[in-house]
């Protein structure tokens, strides 16, 4: 008698967008899995398209609410890389604090609200409140104040509206910078707690080695710019990023899909810490080590780990980045010069979720004629289904909501944000028309 | 502009939605009329997208907010309807309403459980025509969205008297 299971997540919860699991088994062999993004596509790319470049970041900062920053400030990259734009000092720094407040309210919101529940038994951060109460106003005192360093930089709490080609149009004041600087140090001890809480947690042990990439950078551990690198070798400038994101479509799937050296790739905090780990901060290395992490992890079910490291290297980068623009001072300056000529340029940031690039193409008048946008989360899909695959005749023995549970867990522990994966054209082929 | 974070506002109007997905994005466009307007002291109103979990910590602290989001509620396009506090703790007890990503009543369930909702707390729906990608918002809700607009700046206004 052949034994069916059959399991059918639709809508995923406690993560961003829809999205469906299907797996189907017959007598432990495995039929059908698959991932599957079902949000209606967008069409951010065709958006941009006639578009100023003044306007880009402004529009792409809208794309998804949680990513807005690392967008705005990844599309800023792309046109001035086009425009051969030279950018102060303090903009970068400027631009990287923002990035960290994201980074961290970010990771923040995925480990406590998203990934915890799961760990602690119940169905939501709802049940918490009562059993865990301190957790649950720790977790939003930290999300506060990350979105506060977000707001103090790029002058709103969601869609950025400081940040301009070139440079900021709005300036943090001194005595902001300052106090955020005092609640970065008092919110250590909330980081150290948030350690010691997903330390206490019995991690699902699953070994799947697949190939992590990111950006990379000689100074620091990469968020904003750098050179894109994988754990099986690639080292290559981000304008050559097609040669690893090689994006395709598949039919049951709303979003774009990417492999490089093997049939699936990582990018997320995962793949950072694991290409770029000695240059975590000290603390964050401690954190890596109650954590248990050690590179370079093949365990999927770890990225909502190493985001707990990266919360503490965030916190730890933060507070030296402001330190660094008190001891230079404010400037109001200028956004920097710029000539509108026809151009083309990659802009490409680590955001929360992992590695995210735009590509504009600047028209004489300094309209965009095309963009392409790769995406994280479009960029784990293949993973995610990947690791379903092996993971699956490992567990098909539990009973049918235990798998059902280590299958959701897996795809949330990628943070996916499907909302912003989903921006497939829907009638030609965008790089035809160029 | 929101770097004066640390001025305590005891009034918040909240937008939420998405600007790029047309008229989801109605809340963000009526917070933007009524930023041009004069507020009462200690009053902001706050582009919000989409925050699910992360709305309560905007509601703690607050004594009276109100919300504005695109709700489909079966009514013609354009209609709008207010929900006063009762009806929106009920809204955060049994999640009755079908509010887009079901991000308001996450962040409302969040906050009752930690009883840091705010003691008055409004919430005005529109019906949308369209949510389909898009900057614009259809003609059926750019003809009654000033409507809306002054019904909640007068409704602030009247707060405070």
């Amino acid at each position: 008698m052949v034994v069916h299971k059959r399991i059918e997540v639709h809508h995923v919860t406690r993560v961003e967008g829809h999205g469906n699991i299907v797996v189907e088994m017959a007598d432990g062999q495995l039929k059908d899995c698959r991932f599957e993004v079902v949000e209606a596509p967008r069409f951010f790319e065709a958006m941009l398209r006639g578009r100023s470049y003044l306007e880009a970041s402004h529009i792409t900062s809208r794309i998804c609410g949680i990513c807005s920053t690392g967008h705005a400030i990844t599309s800023l990259q792309a046109t001035e890389k086009a425009l051969a734009v030279q950018l102060s000092q303090q903009t970068i720094l400027l631009r990287k604090l923002a990035l960290y407040g994201e980074i961290l309210d970010s990771h923040i919101l995925h480990v406590y609200m998203l990934v915890a529940p799961d760990f602690l038994g119940v169905g939501s951060v709802i049940p918490l409140v009562s059993t865990h109460r301190e957790v649950v106003l720790r977790a939003l005192r930290m999300k506060k104040l990350a979105g506060d360093i977000c707001a103090a930089i790029t002058g709103r709490h969601t869609h950025p509206i400081a940040m301009t080609v070139g440079g900021f149009t709005h300036f943090p004041k001194i005595c902001e910078l300052e106090q955020l600087y005092g609640r970065l140090e008092s919110a250590r001890s909330d980081t150290d707690a948030t350690v010691e809480l997903f330390a206490s947690l019995s991690w699902p042990q699953f070994e799947r080695e697949t190939e992590y990439v990111s950006l990379t950078h000689p100074d620091e551990y990469a968020f904003v710019g750098g050179d894109i690198v994988t754990s099986d070798g690639v080292y290559l400038p981000v304008e050559d990023y097609l040669r690893v994101t090689n994006e395709y479509i598949v039919p049951y799937s709303t979003a774009k899909y990417t492999r490089d050296k093997r049939d699936s790739y990582m990018v997320g905090a995962l793949a950072r810490f694991n290409n770029n780990y000695d240059q975590l901060t000290p603390r964050a290395k401690d954190a890596a080590v109650a954590l248990g992490l050690a590179p370079k992890v093949t365990n999927p079910y770890s990225n909502s780990a190493a985001q707990v490291v990266e919360i503490v290297h965030s916190m730890d980068e933060s507070i030296r980045t402001i330190d660094k623009l008190l001891e230079r001072g404010i400037s109001l300056e200028e956004p920097a010069q710029i000539s509108i000529d026809q151009a083309e340029g990659v802009g490409a940031c680590e955001v929360p979720r992992g590695l995210l690039i735009h590509h504009y193409w600047i028209g004489p008048d300094g309209c965009l004629t095309g963009a392409n946008c790769v995406i994280p989360t479009n960029q784990n899909i293949a993973n995610i289904e990947a690791d379903m695959h092996e993971l699956v005749p490992h567990i098909s023995h539990k009973p049918l909501d235990s798998i059902q549970l280590d299958l959701e867990m897996l795809v949330r522990a990628y943070d996916p944000c499907i909302s912003c994966s989903v921006h497939v054209l829907k009638v030609t082929d965008a790089h035809e028309d160029r | 502009m929101d770097s004066n974070f640390a001025a305590s506002a005891n009034n918040l109007i909240l937008g939420f939605g998405n600007p790029l997905q047309g008229d989801d994005g109605l809340g963000i466009q009526a917070v933007k009329m009524l930023s041009e307007r004069d507020l009462p002291p200690y009053t902001r109103a706050v582009e919000v997208g989409a925050p699910g979990w992360g709305l309560a910590t905007w509601l703690e602290g607050c004594s009276f907010v109100i919300m504005i989001d695109a709700v489909r509620m079966g009514k013609p396009p354009g209609v709008w309807q207010r929900f006063d506090s009762e009806e929106v703790r009920l809204i955060a007890a049994k999640n009755n309403l079908s509010l887009h990503e079901a991000s308001i009543p996450e962040g409302l369930i969040l906050a009752q459980a930690l009883n840091i909702l705010p003691e008055k707390i409004v919430f005005y729906g529109l019906e949308p025509a369209s949510i389909t990608t898009g900057q614009e918002l259809s003609p059926a809700v750019q003809a009654t969205l000033p409507d809306l607009v002054e019904e909640i700046f007068r409704e602030i206004w009247n707060r405070n008297k």
